[in-house]
């Protein structure tokens, strides 16, 4: 049996929200980033190069850069300068909006392994209809920047009520935009999702359509580009995650590192504490029967995902 | 020879991992195939590589030789290594 996660001395993967401040408001955001939200203690630019350097320290191989918009944090090209002169591989999941041509030359320049642009919708009424603020055209003007530029493009997807059906088109898109992969899964119904709900969530009819087309597109496009989807909903998702730990954690804009976005738990900081130490506090938390009884509990009150928002943080005991 | 562009290798207590970071596919490496895998990020040809592997490790019936080009081939056919 091969060694699993717990065998590794660091993660393999590190999702990185830089800020949690956001040009945009997105009906259906996890994170409840937005104008003005930026976390009151979120990394300074030496701190963030020092968590930088020590995720390189510890040979972290891949990384992603998020937010809110990572590209509103002051030190983002420093960030993604440092990590790639650590030949680390990185992705920055954005909006698109903040992205200029000389911007995406820069990124080619400097090696990303991937853009991911979210561009959920075929067309402006559904997309500025999710991406409160956010403008259709800007984020396709975007995709075709990076394209042109040379820079690997992945379009991701978050399904509502009244995008769902637009997912095949989105994909073919996604295809005569020169995109690299589509990503999709559902929609996780916490932060402004839970708020949102009536608004947003899909039934589970419009998911089953969704998730067919979703399998016909990765057969039609399969060699060309790759279609990527989970159809695990939350609660199955966690009860995976407690057998088989991911090897990647979550870093907060403060430094603070989350067992897994959806849950509240925080299994370390990074300001105060190594990467291997965090790395060890995530594997223990996964074990621990807070956990086990939090996602227990989820489990038998579905509805308590919707009020996972509420919950600032859980320091694992 | 060296690991492919998207290619990373990092030591283990166990041996090693290679993560293609474009597929997002993860290979856990027994001690030998890591130590392989080491002399490939060190550089140089298939048959360089063996040559040091058999200079600093015991291979009196060429075992071991025999085992890493197989091991080598298999990596090049998954795309993991290139020119």
């Amino acid at each position: 049996m091969p060694p699993g996660s717990g065998a590794f001395g660091a993660p393999l993967y590190v999702g990185w929200q830089l800020t949690n401040e956001c040009n945009l408001s997105c009906l259906h955001c996890i994170e409840e980033s937005g104008p003005g939200k930026a976390f009151k203690d979120e990394l300074s630019r030496e701190e963030a190069l020092g968590v930088l350097g020590r995720l390189a320290v510890a040979q972290v191989p891949y990384l992603s850069f998020s937010g809110g918009e990572p590209m509103l944090h002051p030190a983002f090209w420093e960030l993604v300068e440092a990590a790639s002169a650590r030949e680390m591989e990185v992705k920055i999941e954005t909006n698109g909006h903040l992205l200029s041509p000389d911007d995406c030359a820069r990124l080619r320049e400097l090696g990303v392994k991937a853009v991911q642009v979210s561009l959920d919708g075929a067309g402006p009424a559904s997309y500025e209809g999710l991406r409160v603020g956010g403008r259709f055209e800007r984020a396709v003007q975007a995709v075709e920047d990076l394209r042109s530029a040379g820079t690997p493009v992945e379009i991701n997807f978050s399904p509502t009520k009244f995008n769902a059906h637009e997912v095949g088109r989105a994909v073919d898109l996604a295809f005569e935009w020169g995109a690299a992969g589509f990503y999709s899964g559902r929609t996780i119904i916490a932060g402004n999702a839970a708020k949102t709900r009536g608004l947003i969530e899909p039934t589970e009819e419009q998911y089953e359509r969704f998730f067919r087309t979703l399998r016909e597109k990765a057969r039609e496009y399969e060699g060309r580009m790759r279609v990527c989807f989970h159809e695990l909903g939350l609660i199955e998702e966690l009860n995976y995650r407690l057998a088989n730990p991911a090897a990647l954690f979550i870093i907060l804009p403060n430094g603070k590192v989350k067992l897994i976005n959806a849950l509240p738990f925080i299994c370390g900081d990074l300001r105060r504490q190594g990467v291997s130490e965090v790395w060890k506090s995530f594997l223990d938390g996964w074990r621990s029967p807070q956990v086990r009884e939090f996602v227990s509990k989820l489990q038998q009150d579905p509805g308590g995902i919707g009020r996972l928002h509420e919950w600032a943080e859980v320091r694992l005991a | 020879m060296k690991l492919a562009r998207f290619v990373k290798f990092r030591e283990e207590k166990f041996g090693g991992v290679l993560f293609e970071t474009r597929s997002e596919k993860v290979y856990t490496l027994s001690p030998t195939a890591a130590a392989v895998v080491k002399e490939i990020s060190a550089g140089g040809g298939p048959e360089q590589v063996i040559s040091r592997l058999k200079g600093r490790y015991n291979d009196p019936d060429g075992k071991l030789g025999a085992e890493a080009r197989e091991f080598i081939a298999a990596l090049a056919s998954l795309g993991l290594v290139g020119e």
